[in-house]
């Protein structure tokens, strides 16, 4: 969560309260549930586990390899144990990279090869918290970016990765041209002028096309951001949604549960001298979220009280910086979570929150996490869920040591009833015949991933469920 | 995570979040670190480095002793073990998609300054 200086206070101001109950309330305050279940380090092979960010997918790849040159990747990729499934910052919560085959890493194709007018070539194992200082000392920076700044440039592309902004698309959506290394060994260009069929199909494709190994990027002129962050109720806050949508660069929204209250944030161009945000303290603000849960989850009326008033103070006083965008848009995460998000049609989206932060509060007083809504420009990559239209996002998350089972059962629904389509690396439960009918163009990426991958050497279990099924 | 009552005295004690530990490295000796071996150094700047580097991530900063003495104490399998499957805020392999075991006990000892243990 990016709600910075008021976690401090927030975090205060619950310790007042825990103070104030004594021994016995600091303990439930404090309480944090036992780690999950870890999966053995090394397999009966020797192989060594891979686990995802969250911890709640894993495999035992037989092959792990980094190359270094286009050249040795695509003799790799032609070579190596099936399935081959390229892995960045292990972010995704779905399937989408165990493998028992062939783990590939691109960290050692990384950073800006060419920057020539408003076009940048980066390799695709750039990691978008190095690609913002890489494109800075050329004067350049990416348009938007997503709020995790660990992922690398492929898997951000290949799983429709955004940022928040009406007018801004998702990283993909700013991809002029691709180099894709193939399994017959080879490495295919495609961009709007050559492969332009591929060249749509490829942009969101989850490796299953082939590897991303560099993207043309089209890129803007480096800007210092103004970013404000304030707490008002969450009533107001979706009164004014759409508007703070039309009017600032990027606007993003945490509808927090159990405190009738939403966290904003806005970020706009400025010539203003830089002020720093300061060091992360957004695990404190969620620390003191999951102290209220401990403490008041027997009364939502109790609950929304004591938030009400340990937030009073903070409410005055929002949280202001001025820094350049890839400072202030994209941070580190340190608290890890599990998470479902949806796209759904932008004039379904406030109205689908609504219901979601109802049924939360309602049926599940578990939860703490902050509720994410965020709205993106469309695009025409054949599957991007921003494709045919603008998208508003809801993001539901779970702390990683808590159940999230219920985001299926409860959540999930609402969300496809409103018309949503899943964030391709977040939790879903959708099969290929769901995604059938949500794509134009399923067909026409499932021929085209049979004609590059015949044997399916890029398919893993996961995969093979929605694009075979 | 800390507890919330120690985070909210901190918070409110120093100035609203400038830290409880002492000693750290500086921002300075926190960005020029880097094993000696290239090919450690690599793996470092690419995986560890982005929290390990970063005052108020969550995780022992290199060569901060206060931080990683207490957990040297454990041993160092247990801690390449975490660093494997992961433990507390540490995401599995940290980052890291083709270190190997022997890899994350040479980047522990680097980062806990045990490199002559």
């Amino acid at each position: 969560m990016k709600i910075s200086r008021r976690a401090a206070l927030f975090a205060a101001g619950a310790g007042a309260v825990v103070v104030g109950a004594g021994a016995v309330g600091i303990s439930v305050a404090e309480y944090d549930p036992p780690e999950p279940a870890a999966p053995p380090a090394t397999d009966a092979q020797g192989h060594v586990v891979w686990r995802n960010w969250s911890g709640i997918r894993h495999s035992y790849p037989q092959s792990r390899i980094a190359p270094a040159s286009e050249d040795e990747l695509a003799h790799r990729l032609k070579t190596s144990p099936a399935p081959v499934r390229a892995v960045g910052a292990g972010h995704s919560f779905m399937p989408l990279v165990p493998t028992n085959g062939t783990l590939l890493s691109l960290d050692a194709m990384s950073g800006v090869t060419a920057v020539e007018g408003d076009q940048a070539t980066v390799w695709a194992g750039t990691r978008l918290g190095d690609l913002g200082p890489a494109l800075a000392s050329h004067g350049r920076a990416m348009a938007n970016l997503p709020d995790i700044n660990k992922q690398s440039l492929g898997g951000a592309l290949g799983t429709a990765t955004h940022g928040t902004g009406k007018h801004l698309r998702a990283i993909h959506g700013d991809v002029t041209a691709l180099r894709l290394a193939t399994v017959d060994g080879n490495i295919v260009e495609c961009s709007k002028d050559k492969n332009p069929d591929l060249f749509d199909a490829a942009r969101v494709s989850l490796g299953s096309l082939g590897i991303i190994v560099q993207a043309r990027l089209t890129t803007i002129p480096s800007r210092r951001l103004h970013r404000r962050v304030w707490l008002e109720s969450f009533e107001e806050t979706l009164a004014a949604a759409e508007q703070r949508w039309s009017t600032h660069r990027n606007f993003e929204f945490y509808a927090v549960p159990f405190t009738g209250l939403a966290a904003n944030i806005t970020h706009d161009e400025t010539n203003e001298p830089a002020r720093p945000r300061g060091p992360e303290t957004d695990s404190q603000f969620l620390e003191a979220l999951k102290a209220l849960r401990n403490l008041f989850s027997f009364s939502n009326t109790v609950r929304k009280a004591a938030a009400r008033v340990l937030l009073a103070s903070s409410q005055a006083n929002p949280e202001e910086a001025v820094d350049d965008g890839w400072k202030l848009l994209s941070t580190e995460r340190p608290v890890r979570f599990n998470e479902m998000e949806f796209h759904l049609p932008a004039d379904a989206q406030l109205a689908a929150l609504r219901e979601v932060v109802e049924t939360i509060e309602r049926e599940r007083h578990d939860i703490f996490f902050p509720i994410e809504a965020r709205r993106i420009a469309p695009d025409d990559a054949w599957l991007s869920p921003f494709q045919g239209g603008p998208r508003g996002s809801i993001a539901v998350h779970t702390y990683y040591k808590d159940e999230y089972e219920f985001l299926f059962q409860l959540i999930e629904p609402i969300l496809r009833r409103h018309g949503g389509r899943p964030h391709w690396g977040k939790l879903n439960s959708l099969r290929g015949a769901d995604f059938a009918a949500m794509y134009p163009k399923w067909k026409d990426f499932l021929d085209l991933r049979r004609s590059l991958d015949p044997d399916g050497r890029l398919l893993n279990d996961y995969l093979r469920g929605i694009f075979l099924s | 995570m800390k507890g919330t009552v120690r985070i909210a005295l901190c918070a409110t004690s120093i100035a609203l979040l400038s830290g409880c530990d002492s000693g750290p490295p500086t921002p300075e000796q926190l960005a020029a670190l880097k094993p000696a071996d290239a090919r450690l150094a690599a793996m470092y700047e690419h995986s560890c480095k982005a929290c390990h580097a970063t005052p108020g991530s969550g995780a022992p900063l290199v060569h901060d002793h206060g931080a990683w003495d207490p957990r040297w104490a454990k041993g160092l399998g247990v801690l390449r073990d975490h660093a494997i499957v992961g433990f507390q805020a540490m995401p599995a392999g940290g980052q890291c998609a083709v270190c190997t075991p022997a890899d994350y006990e040479k980047l522990i000892r680097f980062m806990a300054d045990q490199e002559d243990k």
